[in-house]
């Protein structure tokens, strides 16, 4: 050991800890050089931008207008009502994501026939890229060829085939249920991943302890997961949030403003009214909504560990 | 309260290992029982048929007349002491020594009252806010033993409890064991592969090889009178020497080449007059003395271990390496020549093939 560390000192004139904050900031220096030109750079340039009054329709003329922006979206009934919508559906998907999830994950920690089948099914969703999964689900859904209408029909559970998109009181189930179909599979596996690395020697001592099956489940396995289960429901949540895919595919907002959550709103203001300035504040108030709600709940949900 | 049977058990693995063959076993109420063997014997198998933590998949396991084959682990009476102690991480340690009395719904304050007195008697009450990655290795296994002792449960299962335990805590936690088992009265199963361990611990040592039992009895039993070389090797350290030879004078005397060691009558009347027979001759590492009469060994010292009190010496003799453990006053040097007398009141003759004895069936 004093062998090494007088070599190290010896090399570079400085005691071992100091070379290694040294060296550790060194080797870190070309991705912290791409971090930054990457998402600090846009994430304090669309800062700046929040604070002008940039519109691509007027471009000549760029006033500065301090938080005006801030104040303008905040005042925005269609505000307040998109984030009452993001909300529902994030909490309809999430919800649903983590029930989904954790049965998945249970069934997969148990050997049966088909485990490796299954598994292997599982990641197909995951495989598919958002946009993909987009234009299926339009597919699925479509009032006219649609395989939801068709399966449906043909099992009698409808008469006729519906505007299944159509129908604003349906249309964020829909998405939700889109979104939740590709985010399972991810949830699932880092469920999986946390119920594997549960040793059985606990669940030996529960048992000769007394505990049954449900009460194995609720004193070992649900405490065990719980860093995995905070884990992805803070990551689902954060996805739910910022969604944008799928509403910009499936419905573009409608109809009317049924499915028009913050997200979409985000992309009317910015590339529908080419409005930079009120795009960009709304862009940071959702991304500081979602980083006090991340903190909030790894405060709260997470601190109980 | 349990007498614990196996009646031919048997335990065939899923994935068709047979880790148990037709093993019968009567463990009577409140003894202390020591499964001994080397890693893989089955050791645990047997353990957690017994706890009912894997399904017995031939014979019969009773305790007391109840058959218990089909009885999930849940509910049964017994507690038990893993090597890993299994503590619930994320359980204080109060929590944890309570877990078993809640799970049979015992009233919240008699179960405050046990875990306290456990905790008492295992001097562990400083700790009962902690949690169990807050404690030392000695610490956690006072509280897994803590868990299983607050049930006062039918059987105390034990698997290798302290293999993880330095040396020194793990003969003080040996005698608290031992005190233990008379405190609780109840019947102890206990696992280990260190022979000093079962030694100390056992009212009756059952000795496995391969899923098979070798030898059941005390442990002055199996240490005297070893029924194959098997269960004479595995006790004692240094391990117990071997000399092949001949019988030879009607069963009277062991020859070797140039050695020929007198058998005492008793021995020798035990054996029979077979001439000419191949034997195995045992000699264990203390039975011999530097300055003894009688029979005696001639050869020239080939290493010198000491180990504190005692040395260990390697003595080449008639071709094998031999280890005999001599006190300090024995002034011998590598290279020396040496003559040292045999207690052969204490010796073992084998069979050469089978390896059984010749002597104790
Ligand atoms: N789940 C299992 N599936 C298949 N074989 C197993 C299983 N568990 C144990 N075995 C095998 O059964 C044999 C006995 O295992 P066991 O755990 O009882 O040994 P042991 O005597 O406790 O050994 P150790 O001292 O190393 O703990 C071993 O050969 C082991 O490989
Ligand atoms: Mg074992």
């Amino acid at each position: 050991m004093s062998i090494r560390a007088g070599a190290l000192r010896g090399v570079f004139g400085a005691p071992v800890s100091r070379y290694d904050q040294a060296s550790a900031l060194w080797l870190l220096a070309p991705m912290l050089a791409v971090l930054l030109v990457v998402a600090v750079f846009p994430v304090l340039y669309s800062f700046w931008i929040s604070l002008f009054d940039l519109r691509l329709t007027r471009p000549h003329r760029v006033p500065f207008v301090g938080l005006d922006n801030y104040l303008e979206v905040l005042q925005d009934e269609l505000f307040w009502s998109s984030v009452w919508r993001t909300t529902s559906f994030t909490l309809m998907s999430v919800t649903a994501i983590m029930v989904i999830a954790l049965a998945m994950a249970l069934l997969l920690n148990e050997e049966f026939r088909g485990r490796r089948f299954l598994s292997a099914m599982l990641l197909v969703p995951w495989a598919i890229p958002y946009v993909a999964n987009g234009l299926m689900w339009k597919w699925i859904y479509d009032s006219g060829y649609g395989a939801l209408n068709g399966l449906l029909f043909q099992l009698d559970f409808i008469d006729k085939y519906m505007v299944w998109l159509g129908d604003s009181h349906k249309t964020l189930a829909l998405i939700a249920n889109a979104f939740v179909w590709k985010e399972v599979p991810l949830a699932t596996i880092l469920l999986l991943v946390g119920l594997k690395s549960i040793p059985a020697d606990l669940y030996s001592a529960a048992r000769v302890d007394g505990a049954d099956l449900w009460r194995r489940f609720v004193h070992i396995t649900l405490p065990a997961l719980r860093p995995s289960f905070m884990l992805v429901m803070i990551y689902e949540t954060m996805m739910a949030i910022r969604h944008f895919d799928l509403f910009f595919i499936l419905t573009e907002g409608g109809p009317a403003e049924a499915s028009h959550v913050l997200a979409w709103q985000v992309y009317v203001e910015t590339f529908r009214k080419l409005s930079f300035g009120t795009g960009s504040a709304l862009a940071y108030i959702m991304a500081l909504v979602t980083f006090l709600l991340a903190f909030w709940l790894i405060r709260t949900l997470g601190r109980k560990l | 309260m349990a007498r614990i049977r196996l009646e031919s058990v048997g335990k065939r693995y899923p994935n068709g290992f047979v880790a148990l063959e037709e093993l019968s076993l009567e463990i009577a109420d409140r003894e202390f029982v020591v499964l001994l063997g080397p890693s893989g014997c089955g050791k645990s198998t047997t353990l957690n048929l017994i706890a009912g933590l894997e399904d017995v998949t031939a014979g019969s396991l009773y305790f007391d007349s109840t058959l218990m084959n089909v009885v999930p682990a849940h509910k049964r009476d017994v507690a038990m002491v893993f090597q890993s102690y299994a503590l619930y991480p994320h359980k204080s340690v109060y929590e944890n020594i309570a877990f078993g009395l809640r799970m049979r719904g015992h009233p919240r304050a008699e179960i405050e009252s046990r875990v306290k007195d456990a905790a008492r008697s295992l001097e562990i009450e400083p700790l009962l806010e902690r949690r169990p990655h807050q404690l030392s290795g000695g610490q956690r296994q006072r509280v897994a033993l803590g868990r299983a002792l607050v049930r006062q449960p039918a059987a105390f299962l034990m698997d290798e409890p302290l293999s993880n335990l330095d040396a020194a805590l793990r003969i003080a936690m040996r005698a608290e064991i031992k005190k233990l088992h008379h405190t609780m009265r109840t019947t102890f199963v206990y696992v280990t592969h260190d022979q000093a361990e079962a030694l100390t611990l056992a009212d009756r040592i059952v000795v496995m090889r391969e899923g098979v039992i070798q030898q059941i009895g005390s442990p002055e039993e199996i240490y005297d009178r070893p029924r194959n070389t098997f269960v004479a090797s595995f006790l004692g350290n240094p391990p117990i020497n071997y000399l092949e030879g001949t019988l030879a004078a009607d069963g009277a005397r062991f020859v070797r080449g140039g050695l020929s060691l007198a058998l005492p009558p008793e021995l020798s009347k035990k054996i029979g007059a077979e001439n000419g027979r191949q034997v195995r001759l045992g000699i264990r590492a203390e039975d011999v003395d530097p300055r003894g009469t009688g029979e005696t060994l001639q050869g020239r010292i080939s290493s010198v271990l000491p180990v504190g009190s005692d040395q260990f010496l390697g003595v080449e003799v008639e071709g094998t390496t031999l280890f005999f453990r001599v006190g300090r006053e024995l002034r011998a040097a590598e290279g020396e020549n040496v003559a040292l007398s045999v207690n052969m009141n204490r010796a073992q003759i084998f069979d050469s093939s089978s390896g059984a004895s010749l002597l104790w069936k």
